[in-house]
């Protein structure tokens, strides 16, 4: 009894430290704005109104950052895993000459040592200089070049647990080493390859530093530069925030919920004997 | 399909894993390649399979040079140690993977591989996936899945070494038959020399890399090429005692054995334990020995003896009985004897 009650004890202490931020947004998105700065607020008791959402999403373009966040996230993710799934694949299964392989590895990673804002300047130039600016391509190439590296560490790792006899078996059954990753390996890594998209897709959706740098533009502002574009010189629109910030967070989890099944669905079991 | 190595050498790094080897196998032929762990025995089948980059040499499939053919384009089927079962598929579709990358239409497929399960017995099976079936179950599968198509040759990499002693020797017969009535050439790997010489029309012995003897079972077990293979086929393993030749007599200690040869200062002579009779009596002529240790098999009994510095098995009926340490006599079939030259081991 005893022991139960500190494990929920914990549980909840947990989900409420999780979840408060998460409830005072969804609050705040509902009130009108006179109850915003109410004290004491009003925790439940309030008349809830859509008028933030009507705000954001009709009076302002929040509809179309979320669209372009949409894109930006949706084709920056699928980019980064067909190209770090297939690097990551070469690193794993070849031996490259001069122990190529390891150190292609390690400069890959390296290129993640280093803070994000020191990239921003020569990125923007680079933009500039190819006319990309304001345009969701450039922060679908930075995105993709920014995930990379983690698809390719990600993705080596599960293909490493992978049995080679199985990629053996299909070469000699008459498929290509192509064919071989997408029928035989690639269903045996999907749980990988889930966890992972999950993960590009939340740091793409989120990133803030290069949507603020390379897009000032309604048509190609996505949706977190869009939130934080509400807190002015002359005032903070904290329902507007809200609102769009509520909207914002379902599209991750409705996918991370998606995904469920294959994060922990078990890797290669009764593929060799043990 | 006829199979053609010539001059074959693998090497990693410095190690030469394959050295040299040379090897036809006709068509039809159930070769075996035997020999100890790190013998090269695998890496030439991975060669052959092109899972392997051969470093120098030719390897030719019906006089067709494949060095330089991916393993997808080698038509070949291969059984793994570890059955390589791709485990998210049903055994259904692990049978049919071959017949799907090659595009075949699916009724063709599925009528396939209902052939092969109700030829190996797993038509109960196809449902499942790998994961629920015994390892038994799961070799029938892996050997379903090689013979599903027609290959120009079957390569088997140790197929039966995962199972328990029963069904070794139950799978091991109904290789045997599956081959006969299919008739594809076969190369198969192993480290029991009981599977080679059951399976075998001939038996490929290597060490080292190097082959060392290439021929019938029967002959690999009479006229063995060099110590190695005398030693390594058979068992028990077939007796060594260093000696010399002197007036038409083997001499060794107090063993004498006739023998119809030149004198010689150094050799070795090998004897299998069956040429070796056990008596409790003195005989005339026999060898004087000592009883090491018995080991009743049920059928037979192997006795262990001590000659003097010399330790030797013998084979005797089911029904010998010695003490540890008592006295025994010897004969030895003097014309069963094999020579061998002490320092190359080879056969003289």
């Amino acid at each position: 009894m005893k022991h139960g009650f500190l494990k929920y004890g914990f549980l909840v202490v947990a989900l409420v430290a999780a979840l408060a931020p998460v409830y005072w947004m969804f609050t705040i998105s509902l009130k009108s704005e006179v109850d915003h700065f109410a004290f004491p607020p009003p925790w439940f008791t309030f008349t809830p109104t859509l008028e933030h959402y009507y705000d954001a999403f009709v009076t302002r373009s929040f509809g179309q950052y979320l669209i372009t966040s949409a894109i930006v996230a949706v084709v920056s993710t699928l980019f980064a895993l067909v190209l770090g799934t297939l690097a990551a694949y070469a690193l794993a299964r070849f031996r490259l000459p001069y122990d190529l392989d390891r150190r292609l590895s390690l400069w890959i990673l390296s290129t993640r040592m280093f803070p994000a804002i020191v990239t921003a300047v020569p990125l923007f130039l680079m933009m500039r200089d190819l006319t990309l600016l304001d345009t969701k391509a450039s922060l679908i190439i930075v995105y993709t070049s920014f995930n990379l590296p983690f698809v390719v560490w990600m993705m080596r790792g599960f293909f490493d647990e992978v049995p080679r006899d199985l990629e053996e078996a299909a070469l000699v059954d008459g498929d290509s080493r192509l064919g071989a990753l997408v029928r035989v390996v690639l269903p045996l890594v999907a749980p990988g390859l889930a966890a992972t998209a999950v993960f590009c897709l939340i740091v793409s959706w989120n990133e803030f530093l290069f949507a603020l740098v390379l897009t000032q533009t309604d048509a190609s502002m996505t949706l977190p530069v869009g939130i934080a574009g509400r807190v002015t010189q002359y005032e903070i629109k904290w329902g507007v925030m809200s609102a769009a910030g509520a909207v914002a967070i379902v599209p991750i989890l409705v996918f991370a919920m998606a995904m469920q099944k294959y994060l922990v669905r078990g890797l290669s079991l009764g593929a060799v004997k043990e | 399909m006829g199979i053609r190595f010539q001059n074959v050498t693998k090497a990693f790094g410095n190690t030469r894993v394959v050295n040299d080897l040379s090897l036809e196998i006709a068509d039809g032929e159930f070769v075996v390649l035997l020999g100890p762990s790190g013998c090269g025995k695998t890496t030439t089948l991975r060669m052959l399979a092109g899972l392997e980059i051969v470093t120098t040499g030719d390897i030719y499939i019906d006089e067709e040079r494949i060095n330089d053919v991916q393993t997808q384009h080698r038509d070949l089927a291969m059984v793994f140690q570890s059955y390589a079962l791709y485990p998210h598929m049903t055994i259904a579709e692990n049978i049919a993977y071959p017949l799907r990358v090659r595009k075949l239409d699916k009724q063709e497929r599925t009528k396939r591989v209902n052939e092969v399960a109700r030829m190996l017995e797993i038509e109960a099976l196809l449902d499942r996936k790998p994961r629920q079936l015994s390892g038994g179950e799961r070799q029938r599968v892996a050997l379903a899945r090689a013979i599903v198509r027609e290959p120009r040759a079957y390569l088997m990499d140790e197929p039966l070494s995962n199972l328990d002693a029963r069904l070794r020797v139950q799978m091991r017969g109904e290789l045997k038959r599956l081959q006969h009535q299919l008739g594809t050439t076969t190369i198969y790997v192993t480290h029991d020399q009981a599977e080679a010489m059951t399976l075998a029309t001939r038996v490929a012995v290597m060490k080292h890399g190097r082959l060392q003897q290439f021929d019938t079972p029967l002959n690999i077990y009479n006229h063995p090429a060099n110590r190695f293979v005398a030693e390594f086929v058979g068992s028990p393993s077939m007796n060594f005692i260093d000696g010399k030749i002197d007036g038409g007599v083997f001499v060794s200690e107090s063993i004498r054995i006739p023998a119809d040869r030149e004198d010689a200062t150094q050799l070795t002579i090998g004897i299998r334990p069956e040429h070796i009779s056990v008596f409790t009596r003195p005989q005339n002529g026999a060898i004087p020995a000592t009883v090491y240790v018995t080991e009743l098999m049920g059928n037979e009994t192997f006795v262990f003896l001590s000659v003097g510095n010399n330790r030797l098995i013998a084979r005797a009926p089911a029904d010998f009985r010695a003490e540890v340490e008592s006295p025994v006599w010897l004969q030895i079939e003097s014309d069963k004897a094999h020579f061998f030259d002490t320092q190359t081991g080879l056969s003289i």
